[in-house]
């Protein structure tokens, strides 16, 4: 079993999280057009890595809060724990986050206010 | 005609394991007796969400340092503030001052970013104390419980027997376990075999 550390409650036994699958899936924008095929890959797509891998958990038995692990899948390494909203900070899980197949995607490009309607700022 | 009000059963007034004998004990080798345990029958139980905005009140109310560390719980005779989240807390008090209580938060509360939820149906607890009742809750827990690990003071939402509880020590050999109203008589009789073994006391 493993042990993670909620960054809330400190060290707990793995029955008391709920894993929520990949982390950093950013919801296309409804002003951005894009197509269906498109928008499957942010809606059906997961990753499946062998290897690091970006997870949201839940410490849901304890503090019901949610956070991010690094881990990886083959040795079930816990790499770095980081809060929701943010990137991480440990090179390993950086170059994960950037060489992820999803950074190209239309989907995530979409996530972002397109520059031209941005409420008459440059 | 089916839900005429003569027919309707009344659950008032009704404990979470009223549909449990209410003394029942077991002692097969003789000798003290390990677990003497008992519902706190209709304690106040209040959920606060906020952060320090909620301080000033919850100290002048119910006398409790406040906001308590994670993981631990502060006290003020029977009140208790227990700490279950980064902005959430849950409040323990006499049966039936919950109203009060959460009336006179409300209008000291100046912050707007809070909420008050009266939990005390939803939440059932149990008042355990006795030389084994260490024992007894380490046999369907994964925390470490040992006195050095888990004092006096301190406090733990995890799983007991599968069923999701918090855990209070409030002395060494005595604890305040919460659980859901639904899941209190499956609790009950597990810490009731789980004693078997040491000698048990059960009381509503």
């Amino acid at each position: 079993m493993l042990i993670i550390t909620c960054p809330f409650c400190g060290p707990r036994d793995e029955v008391e999280f709920a894993c929520g699958g990949e982390a950093h899936i950013a919801r296309p924008l409804a002003d951005n057009k894009i197509s269906d095929a498109d928008f499957a890959d942010y809606l059906f797509m997961r990753d499946n890595p062998k290897g690091l891998f970006l997870e949201r958990w839940r410490h849901s038995a304890g503090c019901r809060r949610w956070f991010n692990v690094a881990r990886d899948t083959v040795s079930n390494e816990i790499v770095e724990i980081y809060p929701m909203g943010s990137l991480p900070a440990k090179t390993a899980a950086k170059t994960t986050y950037k060489t992820s197949w999803r950074r190209d995607t239309a989907a995530e490009k979409a996530a972002t206010p397109s520059r031209s309607k941005a409420g008459g700022s440059k | 005609m089916a839900n005429s009000s003569s027919s309707r059963p009344d659950f008032s007034g009704q404990t979470a394991l009223a549909g449990i004998a209410s003394s029942t004990s077991a002692n097969p080798d003789g000798g003290t007796i390990g677990l003497v345990f008992g519902e706190m029958a209709h304690l106040g139980k209040l959920n606060l969400r906020g952060q320090n905005g909620l301080a000033k009140a919850v100290k002048a109310i119910t006398g409790c340092t406040f906001p308590p560390k994670a993981n631990r719980f502060q006290s003020a005779g029977e009140r208790h503030v227990i700490w279950l989240a980064p902005d959430e807390y849950l409040l323990l008090c006499e049966a039936g001052k919950e109203q009060e209580l959460q009336d006179s938060l409300n209008s000291m509360i100046t912050s707007s970013h809070f909420a008050i939820t009266d939990v005390s149906d939803s939440l059932c607890a149990l008042s355990l104390r006795g030389p084994s009742v260490r024992a007894v809750l380490a046999k369907g827990c994964g925390l470490d419980l040992h006195p050095d690990q888990f004092t006096a003071g301190q406090s733990a939402q995890s799983l007991l027997a599968l069923s999701a509880v918090t855990l209070m020590a409030v002395a060494d050999d005595a604890f305040i376990l919460i659980c859901r109203t639904s899941f209190a008589p499956y609790v009950q009789r597990w810490l009731a075999d789980a004693a078997l073994e040491y000698g048990y006391q059960y009381k509503a």
